[in-house]
């Protein structure tokens, strides 16, 4: 009789020289019977077979079929091209246009999508695309039957791509307790030293903001679902530090002033503070101290981490609106492909506004609702526009594209992102080192200026 | 209750006819169990498409299907051997249907030496494959052939010893005469006997058959499809499937007839009697097959040696230590 041994856990030599004896005893042709057994049961059991043109197969809410385009939402950014492993995407666009939306405004800019195609003969579904849209563009579809008798055929086009949209499932509900993705709560700790721990996890919530809406659904519940290990650790030993501390309430709304100072200033002081910035990550929170609350002018000086999380959870927006209505923030695209309510009054009205209040939020906490009412309040000089991508603004954009991978690289895999995601927002950024282009536009608008 | 005479030529033709249409409907029938009874054990549906119900005519389209493929002889073969090879192997299946009785008079012929009728046919298909196997000029057909010559001797053994048992036990070797003496089946009764002689002749059976775990003949894996690796087309359903199969039947009857009681009720309660014997046949028959279907995904194969061991080393000093007890038992109980 043969031993399950690959179920049996690991056993030690005795055992083993055991059940070799026990199974070279003669059994007189029992276990010939119990075989026997074993297939008369699996005759009157229930066959589970699905025949499958016939019926079908309820697939996980998961699966990877097909690559889905909700062609409103892409801006042509080009990232998932650009990203593809295989170069199987083709993006074709133009520029139109729009008349200013006040008087006296410049005119508006947009991009129009006019091709975007995907060549399944050669995409190996690795979903680096889907990962990388920031604007919830792409999604997995359940649907696989689109076989076509030639391979030419199955370079699909965006109207193909837009039908099968219908067939993305929503995103799956919410864990119980988890926060509403678009709740602000995170507005007083951005300004305080004693939440630098926290950082890394919000860069991950962004992340998952940009994401698919399964990953939206993991920034919703970071304590149950969280993707990755970072995520997972980072906000139980956060937590008790991001408590809504009054004190530090009000230390809120300049914060972000004082971050963007830090921000323009030289760039070495930045380049220190991120190296420093991973190992004090790992700590646990120091306590807040009286230099933390400190005014804007402390801060130029000795940028704590916190200010430069700041700097790399977000980019500053340009001031100018033309930017701001080109690309909406991640977050609030998402609150609106997730269904959910408006994130707030104000933030409907002012596009400014609103990625502020985006970017001072955390997942980590129940919303508060003296904050929100404070944060309605708050006019907004703040012009901080969230960006989806975190990128180091210590980095010169003359440098050297390796030095730029480099750097993003160690950056990305020290804030918890996973291997993949680091390595491709290095990607990004060494193009965007090669093409000479700035990869934070805020920071060189202030240093032209 | 009919008051036809007919010739006794008459009687033949009707007796060949029915015989040659017994044999093939049955041998699709079978093949259409062992696709859907094998597929079930594995938790498999098998066939459900052809013919619309569960797949009813898959065997009929896959015979259908060989009759319409190209009957190819290899350039080297030996044409009228290679030729002649499945209906060598075919023709020693068919005649062991003659002498199993159905029913009490439903019988072709009631031979006085049924069961020695039986095993001296049954052996005659080992000169089938050989011829096959031999004039292929294959070395796969080769080596299959000679490996099923020499397994259904050794498996001849023991069949024999069990046969042998059953007629020591009947004090006949008239098929009709062994069914009559069956209150109790012999499997059931004289208790441990009969079905040690049951156990030997199944799996005498099954190796014949040349079915797994003993199908070391046609060992796809390793040679192909042994002694029919050169068939095609019809020459190979001939040769193979339906061999195969009417093997199958053919022992399926004979295992009912020798130790399950034939046509007589399963236990000697009169009220059974109102069943016919040919259901009674029938159904012996249909677990028989269901038997050999049952053990073929169930057991691994054995290997070419373990088989011959097997054969020579256990089941027929089994068989002979067998034929002794029952000898004792015929002589003082």
């Amino acid at each position: 009789m043969a031993v399950d041994e690959h179920r049996a856990p690991r056993t030690t030599e005795s055992d083993d020289a055991r059940r070799l004896v026990k199974a070279r005893r003669p059994g007189f042709g029992i276990g010939l019977l119990k075989g026997m057994a074993v297939t008369l049961k699996h005759l009157f059991k229930h066959n589970t077979v699905i025949q499958y043109p016939d019926e079908k197969q309820d697939l996980s809410s998961r699966t990877r079929g097909v690559i889905a385009l909700k062609e409103e939402n892409c801006t042509v950014c080009m990232l998932c091209a650009r990203e593809c492993p295989d170069w199987c995407i083709y993006i074709d666009s133009h520029k139109e246009t729009l008349a200013p939306k006040r008087e006296g405004g410049r005119p508006r800019k947009r991009n129009i999508l006019d091709r975007f195609a995907i060549d399944y003969a050669l995409c190996m579904y690795c979903g680096i695309c889907v990962e990388v849209c920031p604007y919830d563009a792409l999604f997995w579809s359940r649907e696989f039957e689109y076989a076509e008798y030639d391979i030419r055929e199955l370079t699909h086009e965006k109207e193909k791509l837009s039908d099968w949209m219908a067939s993305v499932l929503p995103p799956p509900a919410l864990e119980e307790g988890a926060e509403y993705p678009g709740s602000p709560t995170r507005a007083p700790e951005v300004a305080d030293g004693a939440a630098a721990p926290v950082k890394p996890v919000q860069a991950e919530a962004s992340d998952a903001a940009a994401g698919t809406p399964e990953r939206r659904g993991a920034q919703a519940a970071p304590l149950g679902t969280g993707g990755r290990p970072a995520d997972a650790g980072a906000p139980k030993e956060a937590k008790p530090d991001v408590g809504p501390v009054p004190g530090r309430q009000a230390e809120a709304a300049p914060a972000p002033e004082g971050a963007e100072p830090a921000a323009a200033e030289a760039p070495p002081v930045q380049e220190e503070e991120q190296q420093a910035a991973p190992s004090q990550e790992q700590a646990p929170g120091p306590e807040p101290t009286a230099e933390d609350h400190a005014g804007p002018g402390g801060r130029t000086e000795t940028a704590s981490p916190e200010v430069l999380g700041i700097q790399m959870g977000a980019e500053p927006a340009s001031p100018s609106p033309r930017e701001s209505t080109e690309t909406p923030s991640p977050e609030v695209l998402g609150i609106q492909m997730g269904g959910g309510p408006a994130p707030s009054p104000g933030a409907g009205e002012d596009a400014v506004g609103a990625p502020e209040e985006a970017e001072t939020r955390t997942p980590q906490e129940g919303p508060d609702p003296e904050e929100v009412a404070r944060l309605q309040e708050t006019p907004g000089p703040n012009v901080e526009v969230p960006n989806e991508e975190p990128k180091p603004t210590a980095l010169d954009p003359t440098e050297d594209p390796k030095e730029v991978y480099e750097a993003v690289l160690s950056d990305q895999l020290a804030k918890g992102s996973s291997p993949e995601v680091a390595e491709a927002r290095a990607k990004v950024a060494r193009v965007k080192a090669e093409r000479g282009i700035a990869r934070n536009p805020g920071v060189a608008t202030k240093e032209d200026s | 209750m009919f008051d036809i005479t007919l010739a006794t030529w008459q009687i033949l033709v009707i007796k060949i006819i029915v015989i040659l249409t017994v044999v093939p409907v049955g041998a699709l029938v079978g093949g259409y169990a062992e696709h859907k009874v094998m597929a079930h054990l594995q938790h498999r549906l098998g066939p459900m498409y052809p013919g619309g119900f569960h797949g009813w005519a898959t065997t009929l389209a896959d015979g259908i299907k060989f009759l319409y493929k190209e009957d190819i002889i290899p350039a080297a073969a030996d044409r009228k051997v290679f030729s002649l090879a499945p209906a060598a192997i075919m023709v020693p299946i068919i005649m062991t249907y003659l002498v199993i009785p159905i029913d009490r008079a439903l019988i072709v012929e009631d031979l006085d030496v049924g069961i020695f009728y039986l095993l001296a046919v049954g052996s005659l298909s080992t000169i089938g494959l050989l011829m096959a196997g031999w004039s292929s000029a294959n070395k796969y057909a080769l080596i299959g052939a000679l490996r099923s010559a020499a397994q259904l001797i050794a498996y001849e053994l023991p069949i024999v010893l069990a046969a042998v048992v059953v007629a020591m036990l009947a004090g006949s070797l008239s098929l009709i005469d062994i069914v009559e003496t069956q209150n109790w089946p012999f499997a059931i009764w004289p208790p441990g006997i009969g079905f040690i002689a049951f156990l030997l002749f199944t799996v005498g059976a099954v190796a014949e058959m040349t079915r797994v775990p003993f199908d070391m003949p046609v060992a796809e894996s390793e040679i192909i499809t042994g002694p029919f690796t050169e068939y095609s087309g019809m020459r190979y359903i001939f040769a193979h499937m339906f061999a195969e199969m009417g093997h199958m039947v053919a022992f399926g009857g004979i295992g009912a007839t020798l130790f399950l009681g034939g046509y007589q009720p399963i236990v000697p309660i009169p009220f059974l009697d109102f069943i016919p014997g040919v259901i009674w046949f029938s159904a012996k028959t249909m677990f028989m097959i269901f038997l050999f279907l049952w053990i073929r995904p169930t057991f691994p194969r054995v290997r070419e040696d373990q088989l011959q061991k097997f054969a020579w080393k256990f089941l027929i000093p089994v068989g002979l230590a067998l034929v002794l007890v029952t000898g004792a038992w015929v002589l003082y109980v």
